[in-house]
């Protein structure tokens, strides 16, 4: 699906959408969700609370910032269900919802919590203590050394602008296409693909201040 | 291909959306420069690094959350369209009792205060209505500047008196059987009749402008 939108310069941009509307399983969860039976809405959980939350916690950089976004989400889908058009797919609804919280969440805590004084020396860039998926394949060297990449990626993740952060986490990390992006982003194809290279290079150039193992073999 | 025109489409390229053409144009540029070569590498490494970061894990109590919200937000739902006007209404009765609540202890107590108050004057008024039975003496002198001696009664008799806001007599009437006389109020002091006070009554009610029926009963005493 195309949508066709005037920006306020008047220019028109192509934004192309991810689906035409809404697929059938799609479907059947919203009438579900619609008519308020227990089981849509256990699916909706049971769909979305991991990939939300693993976006959600890729913007934020903390466990319970990452929480309270996704609780938001949900309510917000819960309660916007009713008067959702269907122009998009459910799932890029939902993400569209899942980037804003996450925006609004940060903007917030800059506005609100900027001067004040925390109880410990300072806020972490990243929370490391959440739980995440091992590979239990790994030497221990190497789950040390996957351990040390993580962090550096993260703290350099933390650092780049947020809009070119979201970009590449949908991308790189949940894995999503041009359009779907840009549908949930609401800006074109092109903007798309300049975030995410602007994106991937602010993160580079920070990994390489951090001189990151991998990338300094490459530098070699 | 110029370096500017590879940078374009190196995210393209990394994705590896590139038709076939325009992806050999790219090989070919890298091979010959070294700058892009090396840029290119590092921007495959750094989506390969984020692709490979291990996936967040929600913690457990976050199920337990939303859970809850599904479950209010279903019952919303089964209420009706009554449930919005059900919330609104819900969220004034709290904001109500939230600022009532600071306030209804002094109020609480103010009550309390007024209805032991009231209740131990409530046997005051009731005093102030009931009928009260007094043997007083009626004195009597047969000539100005003689001693009072005690007045004999043949028979019973009731002395109706009238009296204004300030206890005063404005009129009175005897009556005696069957007989009943009107007195005037100038014939009181005239004819040396003194009307005994009632310092217990008074002493807890103010006097009031209504008749007050008196009665006098035949005692007899010894001279």
């Amino acid at each position: 699906m195309a949508h066709s939108l005037s920006g306020n310069s008047g220019s028109l941009s192509i934004l192309a959408g991810a689906q035409n509307g809404i697929s059938e399983e799609e479907a059947r969860i919203l009438r579900g969700l619609r008519a308020g039976i227990e089981g849509a809405y256990q699916e909706l959980i049971d769909r979305y609370e991991q990939p939300i939350f693993n976006m959600a916690y890729r913007l934020l950089g903390n466990q319970t910032d990452a929480c309270d976004v996704v609780q938001e989400v949900f309510l917000k889908v819960f309660r916007s269900v009713h008067s959702f058009r269907e122009q998009s797919s459910l799932r890029t609804w939902i993400y569209r919802i899942a980037v804003n919280e996450a925006h609004n969440h940060r903007r917030w805590f800059a506005r609100h919590c900027r001067r004040e004084v925390p109880l410990e020396k300072h806020r972490p860039d990243y929370d490391y203590s959440i739980e995440l998926a091992q590979d239990p394949g790994r030497s221990p060297y190497h789950q040390a050394l996957d351990s040390e990449t993580r962090m550096m990626v993260e703290r350099a993740l933390s650092k780049i602008n947020p809009l070119f952060r979201t970009a590449v986490v949908l991308r790189d990390i949940q894995n999503m296409s041009y359009e779907e992006i840009a549908d949930i982003l609401q800006i074109s194809l092109g903007t798309v693909k300049s975030r995410i290279l602007r994106g991937r290079e602010a993160l580079r150039r920070e990994l390489n201040q951090q001189a990151i193992p991998g990338l300094a073999e490459v530098l070699a | 291909m110029n370096c500017w025109t590879a940078k374009r489409r190196s995210t393209n390229f990394i994705d590896g959306t590139l038709r076939e053409r325009e992806r050999a144009r790219i090989v070919r540029h890298l091979n010959e420069c070294r700058t892009c070569s090396n840029d290119f590498e590092q921007m495959r490494l750094v989506r390969s690094t984020l692709q490979e970061l291990p996936v967040a894990k929600p913690p457990a109590n976050l199920r337990a959350a939303l859970q809850v919200v599904a479950s209010r937000e279903r019952q919303a739902i089964a209420d009706g369209a009554w449930s919005r006007v059900r919330r609104i209404w819900n969220r004034w009765l709290f904001r109500l009792d939230d600022a009532m609540r600071p306030i209804t202890l002094p109020a609480t107590g103010g009550l309390a205060s007024s209805i032991i108050l009231f209740g131990a004057l409530s046997f005051t008024i009731g005093t102030t209505t009931r009928v009260s039975n007094y043997e007083v003496p009626i004195m009597y002198a047969d000539h100005w500047g003689a001693n009072l001696v005690p007045f004999q009664l043949r028979s019973s008799v009731v002395l109706t008196l009238n009296l204004d806001g300030k206890g005063r007599i404005t009129e009175y009437g005897i009556r005696d059987g069957s007989a009943f006389f009107v007195g005037d109020t100038a014939r009181l002091q005239y004819n040396n009749i003194a009307v005994p006070d009632f310092p217990s009554v008074l002493a807890v009610a103010q006097p009031i402008s209504r008749g007050i029926s008196i009665s006098f009963t035949p005692i007899v005493y010894r001279q």
